[in-house]
Formats: C-alpha cells, sequence, structure tokens
C-alpha cells in the first residue's frame, strides 16, 4: 500500500482561504511574510509555503478548521514555535498552516498531584515561569524553547532525559483533533490507567500527521533540596565518554550529563564568553536530591572521573551560575551555526546502545574526517544520543552536498550499531530514507495506521511516515 | 516457530478463523475472551540477548518471567516496574500484553516505560520489528508501547527489549500507624520533598513505605520520617505484589480503582491504597459497584472489577466515546484485518 496526495486545485483552494477569512478575519493571514515564517524550522532552509496561516484560540476552532480542510482535501499543518529541524513544517503541497500560538494558557496546576494541563501552545519556559511558585518543575529542555504541543509532536527530549524521561513518559493524556474534525480525549487525571489502547503513546511523536494536539496532561516534579552542577574536562574524548559509561551502569541518578568534544567545547567558549575552560572535551554534569543524596553522587563520580584522567570539577552551585552553564549548553546549536562566519550548520541524531557510543562516535568522525568539513560533537550521552554538527558552505553546492552525504553515512552506521536514525529529532522529511532502512517491513503498518486514521492524508502529508 | 506461527496465522486468517494466544494462563483472568486454536508462546522462549553493560535484555515472548529476573538479578539489575506473576510460569509475553506493573509503578514507571522495542506478528503472518534496544528512538510512530496493554489484539508479541536498571544498594520498608487520610497525604508529601521512596501501601491503618537507592540517601530519609522497621521486608512486598497479603485473601470482590493520586478514600468500603495514593483497591459488592465507579470517575479515573464479579470490561467500555472506539477499532483492523485475534480489549488497564 501506498499514500498519495495530490495538491488541491487553485479554486479549493482560494475558496478554502476565503472560508476561514470569514470565519477568522485577521488571524487568517496570507501575507508572504507570514506564510515564509511558517514554511519552516530550524535547520536546512528548503521552504514550502503554506497558502494561509491560521492563528486559533480554542479546540473548536481547530476543529472547525480541520473540518473544512478534510472536506476540501486540503492539507493541515500545525505550527508550535518552528524549532524543529527535519523540515516538518515544509508545506509540500501548500495547504492550511495552524498556528497554535494563541493557544497559550495553563489551564490547571495541580500542585498535590504533581500535575497540569496545558494548552499546545505553552513554551516549556512559560510554563516554568508560571509554576516557579508552586516548588514544581518540568524537566524536559529542549535547547529551544519549544512550545509544549510541538514537543510532544516531536516526542522530544533534553538534558534531563537520563533522570526525568522524554516526553513520552512525562504525558499523561491529551486533547486531540482528529483529521476528520472531532475532539477526542486520550488518558486520564488518573495516571496509572486507561481504557483500551494507549493512544496517548501513539499521538505522541507522530509529528502533525494523525491529528492536531490541543492540551496536554503533564506530569511536574518537586525542585530538589539541592541542585549542584559540575564541570570536567578530559584530554581524550574516549576518556569522557567512558566516564557516562560507566556511571550508566553503576546507576547513578544523574539529572545531566552531557558531552562536548573540544571544537564544540571551543565554539562554546567564544560564542558564550564562558572563562576559565580549554578547548578540551568536556562533561557538563548536574546532580539533584538531598544534600546527603548529591554529596554522594558527587563523590562517586569524582572517583570514575579520577580513573579515566578527568581534571578537577568545577561547581556551579549558585542558580545564576548554572544558568549560565545551562545556557552555554542549549546555544551550541548557535555557537556551532556561527563557528566559522558565513556556514551554516545542521546536526545529525544517533542513538546507539551505550557500549557502542565510543565507537559510533569515533566512525561519525572518520566520516567527516574524508571531507574538507568541520565538525563537532555534542550529545544526551547518557542516552546514548549524540548529534554530529557540521558546519558547511551554504552557497557551496558541493559542501553542502558533503554534509549531507556524511549525516545520512552517520544515521547508517549507527542504525548498524544496532542504533537509530534519530533519538530526539524525529523524521521529518529528511529521515524519510533512513526510517525504512531503520524499519523495514514495519513502516508499512505505520502506513497502515496513517492510512487508517487520516483516509486523506491530509495532515502535514509527506512526513514522518514515507509515502511508499 | 516464527515460521510455524506466521503459517499457522496465514491458514486461521484463510479460513476465518481464530487464534487465542497465551502463555501459562496467570492473567487469563483479566482478559475475558478466547476462542479458536490455542497459539502457545511459551514455545518460543529464551534470553536472546543479555550484556549488563548494555543495561538492556532482549527476550523471546514464552521466556518465564521469574528466568528473566533471575538473571538479571545474578548481574545485580532488575526490571524496574516490579511486574507482579500472578502465577508461577507467568511469561514475558503475558506480562507486556496486560502491561500490568507493581509497586515500584509509581516511582520508576510503568512496563511501557521500559520498552524499548519490540518484535510482532501481525494478523497477516507478516514478523515486523518496532522500535530497538537503545534508549531513546523517535523513528515513526511509536508502536513498540502500544502494544503494552493490548491484550494480544494486534498480534503475537514475539520479542521484547528491555531497558535495565540497577538494583538499588540499600533498601528499607518503615511501618506507620495511620489514618488513610495522613497517610494518602504523606505519601505525596514525602515524595514530592524528593524522599527516595520506590513504593507505599496503606492497608489495615498502616503505611508501608519503601525506601530505596545508595544507603546514605536511605539513612538519612528513614531517619527524617521515623516509623517501626519492617522486618522480612522483601517477602512482605512480594506477598503484596502477588496479591497473597490477607487483604485480597479475604476480599470477595475486589475492585481495582485508578484515581488522581489525592483523591479521598471511601469509608463504607474496605480499601488499601498503594502507589502514592494513585491506586486502590477496593471490596465492593454488586450494590455499591455502581457508587464506587461514580467516585472514581469524579477522582478522575476508573473503578472496574478485578476479581470475583461480573467482567470489568463492559463498565469501563462504556467510557470510551464514539471517536475513540472508532479509532480503536481502525487500530485492530490496521493490524489485524481478519480478525484472527482476540477482540479489542476495553476493560481498563493498570499502566
Ligand atoms: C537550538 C535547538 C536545540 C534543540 N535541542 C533539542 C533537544 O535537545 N531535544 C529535542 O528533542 N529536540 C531539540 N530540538 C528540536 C526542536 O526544538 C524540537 O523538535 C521541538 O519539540 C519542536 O517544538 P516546536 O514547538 O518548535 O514544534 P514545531 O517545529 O513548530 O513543529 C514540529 C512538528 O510537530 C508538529 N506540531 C507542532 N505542534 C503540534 C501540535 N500542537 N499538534 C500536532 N502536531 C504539532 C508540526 O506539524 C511539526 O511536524 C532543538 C532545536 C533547536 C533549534
Amino acid at each position: 500500500m501506498s499514500l498519495t496526495f495530490d495538491r488541491p486545485s487553485q479554486t479549493t483552494v482560494a475558496t478554502t482561504v476565503e472560508a476561514l477569512r470569514k470565519d477568522f478575519g485577521d488571524r487568517a493571514v496570507t501575507s508572504h511574510a507570514v506564510r515564509e515564517h511558517h514554511s519552516h524550522g530550524e535547520g536546512m532552509r528548503d521552504a514550502g509555503l503554506p497558502d494561509v496561516v491560521v492563528f486559533p484560540e480554542t479546540n473548536e476552532e481547530i476543529a472547525s478548521i480541520v473540518k473544512l480542510c478534510n472536506q476540501a482535501r486540503i492539507p493541515v499543518i500545525a505550527f508550535g514555535t518552528g524549532t524543529s529541524l527535519e523540515g516538518h513544517l515544509k508545506a509540500l503541497y501548500g495547504g492550511v498552516c495552524i498556528d497554535l500560538s494563541r493557544m497559550n494558557n495553563i489551564l490547571q496546576v495541580n500542585a498535590e498531584d504533581l500535575d497540569c494541563r496545558v494548552q499546545a501552545g505553552v513554551t516549556r519556559e512559560q510554563l516554568n515561569a508560571e509554576i516557579r511558585s508552586t516548588g514544581l518543575f518540568f524537566p524536559i529542555d529542549p535547547g529551544a524553547n519549544a512550545s509544549l504541543g510541538g514537543m510532544s509532536a516531536t516526542r522530544a527530549s533534553g538534558t534531563n532525559a537520563v533522570r526525568y524521561g522524554t516526553m513520552k513518559e512525562n504525558i499523561l493524556g491529551l486533547t486531540v483533533v482528529t483529521p476528520d474534525g472531532r475532539i477526542i480525549k486520550t488518558g486520564t487525571r488518573a495516571r496509572k490507567s486507561s481504557a483500551g489502547y494507549d493512544l496517548t503513546r501513539l499521538y505522541v511523536g507522530s509529528e502533525g500527521t494523525l491529528g492536531i494536539i490541543t492540551e496536554i496532561q503533564l506530569k511536574l516534579y518537586g525542585v530538589p533540596e539541592r541542585i549542584s552542577a559540575a564541570v570536567c574536562q578530559f584530554d581524550e574524548l574516549s576518556n569522557a565518554v567512558n566516564v557516562v559509561i560507566t556511571a550508566m551502569q553503576l546507576g547513578i541518578p544523574m539529572a545531566r550529563i552531557e558531552l562536548l568534544d573540544e571544537v564544540q567545547m571551543d565554539a562554546c567558549i567564544k560564542y558564550s564568553k564562558l572563562e576559565g575552560f580549554a578547548a578540551k572535551p568536556t562533561l557538563f554534569m548536574e546532580f539533584h536530591g538531598t544534600d546527603a543524596y548529591v554529596a554522594e553522587q558527587i563523590e562517586q563520580m569524582k572517583s570514575i572521573t579520577a580513573d579515566y584522567g578527568g581534571s578537577d570539577y568545577r561547581f556551579a552551585d549558585k542558580p545564576e551560575d548554572r544558568t549560565k552553564l545551562w545556557k552555554a549548553r542549549h546555544d551550541a546549536y548557535w555557537a556551532g551555526m556561527s563557528y566559522k562566519p558565513g556556514n551554516q550548520a545542521f546536526a545529525t541524531d544517533s542513538c546507539v546502545p551505550i557500549s557502542r557510543l565510543a565507537d559510533c562516535i569515533a566512525a561519525a568522525k572518520a566520516e567527516i574526517a574524508k571531507t574538507s568539513l568541520t565538525c563537532m560533537i555534542v550529545g544526551h550521552v547518557g542516552d546514548g544520543n549524540f548529534h554530529v554538527q557540521i558546519s558547511f558552505n551554504p552557497n557551496d553546492a558541493r559542501e553542502r552536498e558533503q554534509a549531507e552525504t556524511a549525516a545520512a553515512q552517520i544515521a547508517r552506521i549507527a542504525i548498524g550499531m544496532g542504533g537509530t536514525c534519530t533519538g530526539e529529532h524525529g523524521i521529518g522529511i529528511h529521515k524519510l530514507d533512513a526510517l525504512k532502512e531503520e524499519h523495514g517491513e514495519a513502516v508499512d503498518v505505520m502506513r497502515t495506521i496513517k492510512k487508517a486514521l487520516d483516509p486523506n492524508n491530509i495532515m502535514n502529508p509527506g512526513k514522518t511516515i514515507p509515502m511508499a | 516457530m516464527i515460521d510455524l506461527w506466521q503459517q499457522q496465522i496465514k491458514a486461521a486468517a484463510a479460513k476465518g478463523e481464530k487464534l487465542a494466544i497465551k502463555g501459562s494462563g496467570s492473567k487469563l483472568f483479566l482478559s475475558p475472551t478466547h476462542e479458536g486454536a490455542a497459539l502457545d508462546t511459551r514455545a518460543h522462549s529464551g534470553i536472546v540477548e543479555y550484556d549488563p553493560k548494555e543495561l538492556v535484555i532482549v527476550v523471546k515472548c514464552g521466556t518465564a518471567l521469574a528466568e528473566v529476573e533471575k538473571a538479571m538479578a545474578d548481574a545485580g539489575q532488575m526490571l524496574a516496574f516490579e511486574p507482579p506473576h500472578f502465577g508461577e510460569g507467568a511469561t514475558i509475553g503475558g506480562m507486556v500484553a496486560t502491561g500490568v506493573s507493581g509497586p515500584r509503578r509509581a516511582y520508576a514507571g510503568a512496563v511501557r516505560d521500559f520498552v524499548l522495542g519490540a518484535k510482532v506478528i501481525d494478523g497477516k503472518g507478516d514478523h515486523l520489528s518496532f522500535g530497538g534496544k537503545v534508549m531513546k528512538n523517535v523513528a515513526g510512530f511509536d508502536v513498540s508501547r502500544l502494544l503494552v496493554g493490548s491484550f494480544g489484539s494486534l498480534g503475537v508479541i514475539t520479542e521484547v527489549a528491555f531497558k535495565c536498571l540497577p538494583l538499588p544498594k540499600a533498601e528499607a520498608t518503615r511501618v506507620f500507624e495511620m489514618d488513610s487520610a495522613t497517610a494518602i497525604e504523606a505519601m505525596n508529601r514525602w515524595y514530592a520533598e524528593a524522599d527516595p521512596i520506590t513504593a507505599t501501601t496503606w492497608v489495615d491503618g498502616e503505611l508501608y513505605v519503601r525506601f530505596a537507592g545508595a544507603a546514605p540517601a536511605v539513612n538519612s530519609a528513614v531517619q527524617k520520617r521515623g516509623g517501626e522497621a519492617l522486618a522480612n521486608d522483601l517477602d512482605w512486598w512480594r506477598d503484596w505484589r502477588e496479591q497473597r497479603h490477607a487483604f485480597f485473601a479475604n476480599a470477595k470482590e475486589l475492585h481495582r480503582m485508578s484515581c488522581k493520586s489525592t483523591a479521598p478514600v471511601l469509608d463504607d468500603m474496605a480499601t488499601a491504597i498503594e502507589w502514592g495514593g494513585a491506586l486502590r483497591w477496593v471490596e465492593a459488592d454488586e450494590a455499591n459497584a455502581a457508587k464506587l465507579r461514580y467516585q472514581a470517575s469524579r477522582a478522575g479515573g476508573y473503578a472496574s472489577v478485578w476479581r470475583g464479579g461480573a467482567s470489568t470490561h463492559a463498565s469501563a467500555a462504556q467510557s470510551l466515546s464514539e471517536p475513540l472506539k472508532e479509532i480503536h477499532a481502525k487500530l485492530k483492523t490496521s493490524f489485524d484485518p481478519y480478525n484472527v485475534f482476540a477482540p479489542l480489549p476495553l476493560g481498563e488497564v493498570a499502566r
């Protein structure tokens, strides 16, 4: 079976846009600038413009837009904050972009039950700012200030995943507008229960191809009594990696453990004006718990890093120092972008079994060494997940091609080691081939599910699941 | 074995017949209908891959849960969701298909949170592989987790990869005499205050709290909270998990209620509490079962018969809206177009 989609006729598009203008007034926008802004995420800029961008404010408004599009067979593409990296947002067949930024209310915070319900357009930073006074926090922190709807749709994770999990472990339930414009709720307030199939897990990570997520019930966590961040530097990348492997195997409950290689560290020092660090392979770490527990974890880690020739620790215990450190880590992408003047960069996203991490990083570096390109490595290595940021000159077709070939090869290496082509960024359009390579025939079942739940293939067509 | 099953499934599909997937039968009481020739998963058994350093174990469906737990314990690791066996031969396939987790669930996560990937034979006889054996994978739809709690309705789960965690270095259980309201408040607050808690149960006027982790963390929590030390704690938690505790033995008709963790207890029905308040075991007869279900829905959850009463599935199915029922049917058809496997499970599932 294959999926198909035909670009709707000009007349159909015009009629739909007209209908949306009538219903939404100046919240249905057709200006080129706004359409362009909504035609891509971060990453490679291969824009494909939607025909109109609508800014709904309620679940019912979204349902009405989707119904209209389903009748007219026009694509619907949800837009959170536009930080996705794999071409998720490109309007391959034009259509209607639903921008969720006005759906930005926190609907409930249930402090005793450690959960909350938010509209899809709430960003992770907004949520944490608004719940600060409750002593709770939401841990998942992709490098960008993404929307919680977008994070749900991409099954995002961040620097805290080793300890707190990814989006998939932290979503209790969803409200979704289905492709035929109905509003459904999955999951319940009761975290540990649901009737029938676990639909929440199906929608989480479906990249807008099965429905529009409008509300999310999320787990929250108590801010730990003690938070301590530390930095340790190494002469050899492999030593830093081995520290991570050992820590994971001993089950030290690190809240964060992030690796930056010497090039990435150089870029971050320059971009974020970090002082007192050398451009060497580096681990950024964070420990959460009671005073006693944190002290114990640090002692254990120190003995491991000493075994692998790590430097003394630089601690960041004060909130402002910690913020600076983690901001520098989150800005690693932008540091990579601006490392070579005039260059662009994009990131691979392999995740491999932890014992293969050192091999995989070495093989990835060897792949880049075959080219004239510069690359740097940064990763949530506690999960076996790392990114190679490849810097290239966008005006040089050969460099871009080299970069893309190397990235595809790095994905293949990871799959060959029993890993995946994407640990957190998703498939979008750029990883469709890699998905086939990784999942083989299972992709047919995914396609069957897509066809069953979205028979007219209007939800973000051409993304996530290869059409044929 | 896989080949044989594929042929069996294709033949059943061609003839419009049904197959009943079963392992040891330890959890059959949770799923009402089993028609057709038996497909015994125990024929496909064994640990496929286990390198403790990898923190991943790959197991065939018919492998005894006890065998897997033994292998992991020998290497100092565990399945962190502490799965109940409910019978000697309980298999890994049954554990995943029912998705039932034990006492540690509220603190470590559920079965599905530890499933990294799965292989399944669908109703057309195709053997497919979803997810993998790495900690994070966002390639395509998350089908391996959809299989958790699918009660064999989507296909034969043939192999599953799980994330392993190290066994805690230290463990101590403390007992506190408390009424239910005080216990519910304590369970929630202590957890929010980051105590290293891995299990909580309130039964017969006593709160049992298991602290586990690094020794200093456990010691300081125990000192802070007090309570009486529980001897035989390993046996106590095993009996609780396997529902051999007197509370379960004495209950004639037992209901399982999931709700928000702070919901108050219904005074007129014998109740035990676990999972930090989010799971309640309630003894209710037919007369007050309706009231219990009503209270559960007010507390944001469900109640359904667990043992000894009319089928759980009918009552929970009513709570699914029309569009949700349609989506369920479409998913079922996507995997099992010829209806070879058991019908759609609409009962409340413990996740
Ligand atoms: C500097 C930088 C660092 C990053 N670091 C990380 C990281 O550490 N970990 C990580 O996982 N990702 C990371 N990312 C990627 C990106 O931030 C995540 O994928 C994020 O989840 C996208 O959220 P968004 O709101 O921007 O979604 P968008 O980019 O707007 O959309 C992403 C996809 O989800 C769909 N979508 C959006 N909202 C909805 C909705 N409400 N309902 C249905 N579908 C929807 C879209 O149609 C699209 O397919 C990073 C990106 C950047 C630029």
